[in-house]
């Protein structure tokens, strides 16, 4: 004799329709968000680790974002050098031109003159700002870092010595300036300091050509530390393009911790549909199979 | 040997026999939706036999009793499953919320804004004398102030609402078990009267279900049908006809509600159903997640504001605190978690008092990178917790998922004994139609032949 069965078959045909229902809904969510993991629960592991992984995301934005305002500020500095340079090559031209023996004093004092000229022009550039601040004046960004003694024709320097670096990514600084007193009064070639020099000598017409030669001097100190800045923007770009690769990379690591496969979400979604329907057509016929009682007459 | 009154008196008694069976097989179709019943047999039996002579004669058929058909340990184990399953429930139905509140599927949660605020300093390394970039890094700090807040807040509502749960459910126990009382009474009144106490035993275990998706309950048979439930933990909820009421007491430090029965705290021994899934999300769960946030708050707090005093701010004055300092030892950083200060101006940027220096900075910023939270970094100690969250619910709904399974496979064990099946009353009503009319018919022959006799001696 067969073990008598439970004769109430709706709790299980109701779970059986539930279950069917339920994967329905776990497939449209999936679709319709395209993500394989909606809550904590269903996948923790994977939600740990995408707490990194936005984490890190949003870091390289706001690196991009640092990046952007260096490459401005480090062109800015750039070009500043690149005027310095104009202004004492002119300088170097114009004392060799006064250097010649056959000109006269009044000659030599319009040179003087222009090299007057020349250092104001310098003294300007050294003053340079960007948003508001003072590029060359160290960290002491808002004190203007040059200024000229008119009485004593002398420039003093009121920045200081130091300089700031940024993290261009995690873990890789990048130094964002080279203070004023090292570009303009170096002591291997002081571009000031050669300027002056050249227009004592110009008005007193001696020593002319060993001026000639400080300003050439104060000339490769400042070609010298411009290249602190090519080498700046380099690296900038190089990082750019590094954290660029890396947004790539979080991106499609984000896809498969929680991406979904459309398309088989798209077959999970019939098959439980597909099931779904049979299980309720089951239910039906089950539900309304005539009893005994029905045969009873 | 036998007499024709004799035979008249069997088919009498066979036609109330019958017709008393068919009234059960009635019975049982018309509960045939009824929860807890029990399909119920009627048990026939030969009437004593009598002795005329040396012949044995038959003397009919009685109704002996009404057994109720039931296995009392699949009731019990329906019972302890149920416990399970209740107590599941009732931890997933809140853990389900505590995971919404963390929801870092979509980078909504407190990561957002723990990135946001590391970033805003990033940004202020690049130009750290502007007040624009300053005010940023003071906005991201209150963002991430209001983050804390928020999550601790709902955390500690949650925790209020499951404390009005754990009061409900209290009620409902004590109801129940009066309501048991009651008929654990009157099963035993019809055990000692050799009643059939079937029904009440049907409405006692049905009752007994009930109580079981709210409280772990552990029942011992007292002797005559009565029945002693107690808690696992051996308070007593229903002892003979009296229950025990459990009572409730606002504990003066948290201000939750615990439960106590006969004078004692029985709050932390509650096992099983829905007062322990209550009970363990708001004693465990949320007191667990809440200390966590608060350590994440007040580390972070500490090592930020130790590196701030560490700097000079834009004025060249020495930093001060940028966040409040937590509370001593942390307990409810997180809900106190703000920022100390509104001037732009007086963010510690420099390590030396230069407005361009952004050295105090960049060691702020550093702060993400350090183990400044037990040993891990905040944002490692948060994936952590979040972490934690997920697969305390993952783990629930496992369990709930497989003593589901469980509970339906014995319901449905249980449903092969108790549980009404109409064909099998539909034949059975045939067959005591069938036998109540030969009883019928048999009557009507003795009759005849009782007429045959009277007319005989006419």
């Amino acid at each position: 004799m067969p073990i008598r069965l439970n004769p109430n078959l709706l709790p299980d045909l109701l779970i059986a329709v539930q279950q069917s229902q339920q994967n329905m809904t776990t497939a449209t969510t999936q679709l319709a968000s395209g993500r394989s993991v909606n809550q904590l629960s269903d996948n923790p592991a994977a939600v740990a680790a995408l707490v990194g992984n936005h984490n890190q995301a949003s870091q390289d934005d706001q690196f991009l974002q640092n990046i952007n305002s260096l490459q401005t500020r480090l062109q800015v500095g750039d070009s500043t050098l690149s005027s310095v340079v104009t202004v004492l090559t002119r300088a170097i031209s114009i004392g060799t031109e006064g250097a010649n023996g056959t000109l006269n004093d009044a000659d030599r004092q319009a040179i003087a003159g222009e090299v007057q000229g020349l250092t104001s022009q310098l003294l300007s550039l050294a003053n340079t700002t960007y948003q508001g601040t003072f590029l060359f004046a160290g960290t002491a960004v808002t004190t203007q870092p040059f200024t000229l003694d008119t009485t004593t024709n002398t420039v003093t320097y009121n920045g200081n010595a130091n300089s700031t670096s940024v993290q261009l990514s995690n873990g890789n600084p990048i130094k964002t300036n080279v203070p004023g007193s090292q570009l303009f009064l170096n002591a291997a070639g002081s571009a000031f300091g050669a300027l002056q020099n050249l227009y004592a000598s110009l008005i007193s017409g001696s020593n002319i050509g060993l001026a000639v030669g400080q300003v050439q001097s104060a000339l490769s100190q400042v070609s010298i530390q411009r290249v602190f800045y090519g080498n700046g923007l380099n690296q900038v770009n190089l990082s750019e393009s590094f954290l660029n690769q890396d947004k790539i990379n979080l991106s499609s690591q984000e896809n498969s911790l929680v991406g979904v496969d459309p398309a088989k979400a798209a077959s999970d979604l019939v098959r439980a549909q597909l099931a779904n329907q049979s299980t309720l057509s089951a239910t039906g016929r089950i539900l309304s199979l005539p009893n005994l009682l029905s045969f009873l007459k | 040997m036998g007499t024709l009154s004799a035979g008249l008196n069997i088919s009498l008694q066979s036609l109330l026999a019958e017709q008393a069976a068919i009234e059960t097989t009635s019975n049982n179709i018309a509960n045939v939706n009824t929860p807890g019943y029990a399909r119920q047999r009627p048990d026939l039996a030969e009437t004593p036999p009598i002795q005329i002579g040396n012949l044995t004669f038959g003397t009919g058929v009685q109704l002996q009793q009404v057994t109720s058909l039931r296995d009392a340990i699949l009731d019990l184990r329906v019972n302890q499953e149920t416990q399970q399953q209740g107590q599941l429930t009732s931890f997933l139905g809140s853990a389900q919320q505590i995971q919404a509140l963390f929801n870092e599927t979509t980078g909504s949660g407190l990561q957002h804004s723990l990135t946001a605020f590391f970033n805003s300093l990033s940004q202020l390394s690049t130009n750290p004398s502007d007040l624009n970039v300053r005010q940023g890094v003071l906005t991201a700090a209150q963002n991430l102030a209001n983050a804390f807040n928020q999550t601790s807040t709902n955390l500690i509502t949650l925790q209020r609402n499951v404390d009005v749960s754990v009061t409900q459910s209290v009620s409902q126990i004590n109801t129940l078990a009066a309501q048991i009382a009651t008929v654990n009474a009157q099963v035993s009144a019809a055990v000692s009267s050799k009643q059939n106490a079937g029904p009440f035993i049907d409405q006692r275990q049905q009752l007994i279900n009930q109580l079981s998706n709210l409280v772990d309950v552990s029942e011992i048979d007292a002797g005559h049908g009565s029945l002693t439930l107690t808690t696992n933990g051996g308070a007593a909820l229903v002892v003979g006809g009296q229950s025990f009421q459990l009572a409730m007491q606002t504990d003066p430090t948290t201000a939750l509600q615990h439960v106590f029965s006969q004078g004692s705290d029985i709050t932390s021994k509650i096992t099983g159903g829905q007062l322990a899934g209550q009970i363990q999300i708001r004693d465990q769960e949320i007191p667990t997640l809440q200390t966590s946030l608060d350590t994440l708050a007040a580390n972070l707090a500490n090592a930020v504001n130790a590196q701030h005093q560490a700097g000079f701010d834009l004025n060249g004055a020495p930093g001060g605190n940028l966040f409040v300092p937590p509370p001593a030892g942390g307990v409810g950083a997180a809900l106190v978690f703000s920022v100390a200060i509104t001037d732009p101006t007086t963010i510690a940027a420099s390590s030396d008092g230069a407005a361009g220096d952004n050295a105090n900075a960049n060691a702020l910023l550093a702060l993400q990178n350090q183990a400044i939270v037990n040993g891990e970094t905040p944002l490692n100690y948060y994936s952590s917790l979040v972490f934690k969250i997920g697969s305390d619910v993952s783990n629930a709904q496992t369990q709930q998922q497989s003593g589901g399974l469980i509970l339906q496979q014995i319901q449905n064990l249980q449903g092969g004994i108790s549980g009404v099946d109409i064909n099998e009353e539909a034949a059975n009503l045939i067959r005591f139609q069938n036998a109540y009319q030969a009883s019928a018919q048999v009557s009507s022959i003795i009759n005849s032949l009782l007429q045959t006799t009277i007319n005989l001696v006419q």
